[in-house]
């Protein structure tokens, strides 16, 4: 029972990374319908700036922060301007193919700039341990379901109840009537793209201390990404939230009991499923698609 | 007539290409390229002809590579077994992939191809004792071939190999093609540009479907096969989702749904990066931003952009 507890929680602290990275992609998606190979990219190079001010720069944790959060703003703008403003009016497979291109580029200049050795951030909250009954977790790790749930909460009250967050709805719903509605398309594109690189570069920093970071952990991270974003259901929020928990759980007991193989795949598996019997999603509503 | 005898003079060109130049590098680069060939020549069936997403042919290409691999290492068979068997078993794969193809469209399909590649190659992957894992497998070259018992030549070493994947590839080329101009074919371009209609005067759209899915993937897998065979040594990270859309960048960027667009296409986006030179440790960044400015600039790739031009000067005329 205590190990049960142990493995829950280890799988609330990977879900809630799912969460983050899903979440942004699941906004492009179904705001703009790009699919964005290129997100994975953004928490690797978020990972990356964290660890290079903090380690090569000896910067606090808050100011490698903000650096993280400025190279996440310039990538956000930088794709939005190649993938949503460049191949509008594309087939699914333009995009999907320009973002291919992207990742191979940004990770190839990660591999010049950073070179392939792992690396690991260091600090001193590293070997703080927090014990709640019979669950430990070291503080860094906590800190990440902690920083999921504040900033998705902040996500959601935005889109619920500011004129930024209606009109990025509008979007998501028909995107021609909301233009109508003097929606300024463009300006959204470029929110979009630029929340959804903070989050992903926010979640490649919170887990540049657990797991090493090294030029290709983008690839596995996106393609987890979209398996949560179709089971939460295409451009739902909500649904990619409690579809990264549950991965995060599910992957994390396959792992204690299923043997640890089976846990990259057992994702995957899940939304082939998925998209057979259930293809608007686990937590996705039927609706016409035009 | 003159289109065909200007093929047969390409392919004798290519096929004396180890006779006219100095080392190894020019010939494994058009190797290499042969390869794509036949990968990007299947992939183009489904997605250009029939109109359905596939990001999954990097993984029939592992898919026909394992088949050699486990074979060789379980039953002790050889080449002349392994090809059909391959295509055979990534046929049947295709098919499996082909059923949710059936229900799915757009970004949907290419995302549960997206899954079944990245299943397989966490199969290959995680599954050690069968696959080998990371270390992956040892596959002997093709060896002698004899034909009622009189030995008739060795396919062993670069040049050998080379002629031999050259002769798959024309092979497999010619049996696109007639697919393609077959009644089978004329369906598969039915349902691609319009599958209510199809249905309505009576095509089975449901077949024409899985056999495209069941040809690509037998294509792959004959690539896999004459791979494995030539490169003596199978790993997993040679069949990940990126090999899968580096053919989907070839076969759009050359121009889907034309036969010869997406060769060129492979040629393209082979020879380009090698033309670096001493900035050869820049190839793969060259190979991404080539990949995002034909599809910004050529979004019909080369041989729409062929024929659009053509039609403006008949128009013209």
């Amino acid at each position: 029972m205590d190990l049960l507890l142990q493995y829950l929680a280890n799988g609330i602290v990977n879900g809630s990374n799912y969460v983050l990275v899903a979440v942004g992609l699941t906004l492009v998606f179904g705001i703009l319908g790009v699919v964005n190979f290129a997100h994975g990219e953004f928490y690797m190079l978020g990972a990356y700036t964290g660890l290079i001010l903090v380690i090569n720069y000896g910067l606090p944790i808050w100011a490698a922060l903000a650096g993280v959060l400025v190279v996440a703003v310039i990538l956000g703008l930088g794709a939005e301007g190649l993938l949503n403003k460049m191949l509008k009016e594309r087939d699914a497979t333009s995009s999907i193919i320009a973002s291919f291109g992207l990742a191979v580029v940004l990770q190839n200049s990660a591999l010049i700039g950073f070179g392939p050795s792992p690396m690991l951030m260091q600090t001193k909250y590293s070997t703080i341990g927090v014990e709640m009954g019979p669950v430990y977790l070291p503080l860094q790790q906590l800190l990440i379901p902690v920083a999921m749930v504040a900033l998705i909460s902040v996500l959601y009250l935005v889109l619920r109840y500011t004129w930024t967050g209606r009109s990025l709805r509008a979007m998501a719903q028909h995107a021609v009537v909301a233009r109508m509605c003097g929606v300024r398309v463009q300006r959204v594109a470029v929110i979009t793209f630029i929340v959804s690189a903070l989050l992903a570069g926010i979640a490649g920093f919170l887990m540049s201390s657990v797991y090493m970071v090294y030029p290709i952990i983008g690839n596995m991270i996106v393609l987890k990404a979209f398996t949560v974003v179709i089971l939460g259901g295409m451009g739902n929020v909500a649904g990619a939230a409690a579809a990264g928990l549950l991965l995060g759980i599910v992957e994390s007991l396959t792992s204690a009991y299923l043997g640890n193989g089976l846990r990259d795949i057992v994702g995957f598996v899940i939304v082939i499923a998925v998209l057979l019997l259930r293809p608007q999603g686990l937590f996705g509503r039927t609706f016409q698609r035009s | 007539m003159k289109k065909n005898l200007s093929l047969v003079i390409l392919v004798l060109l290519l096929a004396a290409v180890p006779f006219l130049v100095q080392g190894s590098y020019i010939v494994s680069l058009l190797l290499l390229m042969l390869v794509y060939v036949i990968l990007t020549t299947g992939l183009n069936l489904v997605t250009g002809f029939c109109g359905q997403f596939s990001f999954a042919q990097g993984a029939f290409f592992g898919i026909g590579a394992y088949t050699a691999g486990i074979m060789s290492r379980d039953l002790h068979t050889g080449f002349w077994v392994h090809l059909p068997a391959g295509m055979i078993i990534t046929g049947l794969c295709g098919l499996l992939l082909g059923i949710p193809a059936l229900r799915l469209k757009g970004h949907f399909l290419a995302i549960v191809t997206i899954a079944f590649q990245t299943i397989v190659y966490l199969g290959l992957v995680q599954w050690t004792s069968f696959t080998g894992g990371q270390n992956g497998l040892p596959v002997e070259p093709v060896g002698d071939v004899s034909l009622f018992g009189a030995h008739l030549f060795t396919i062993d070493g670069l040049r050998a190999n080379y002629w031999l994947i050259l002769t798959a590839t024309v092979v497999l080329v010619v049996i696109a093609e007639r697919l393609v101009k077959s009644r089978l074919g004329r369906e598969w371009v039915a349902v691609r540009d319009d599958e209510v209609l199809a249905s309505a005067i009576g095509l089975n759209a449901t077949r024409a479907k899985l056999t495209a899915f069941v040809a690509s993937a037998a294509f792959a897998g004959a690539a896999g096969v004459l791979m494995a065979h030539y490169m003596g040594n199978i790993a997993p990270d040679d069949y990940t989702i990126w090999i899968s859309c580096t053919i989907v960048a070839m076969m759009i960027i050359g121009g889907k749904g034309s036969f010869y667009g997406p060769i060129l296409g492979v040629a393209l986006l082979t020879l380009l990066p090698e033309m670096l030179g001493d900035w050869a440790r820049y190839r793969m960044l060259f190979f991404g931003v080539l990949l995002v400015l034909a599809i910004a600039l050529m979004p019909e790739g080369i041989a729409g952009r062929v024929r659009k031009l053509r039609a403006t000067k008949e128009a013209q005329a």
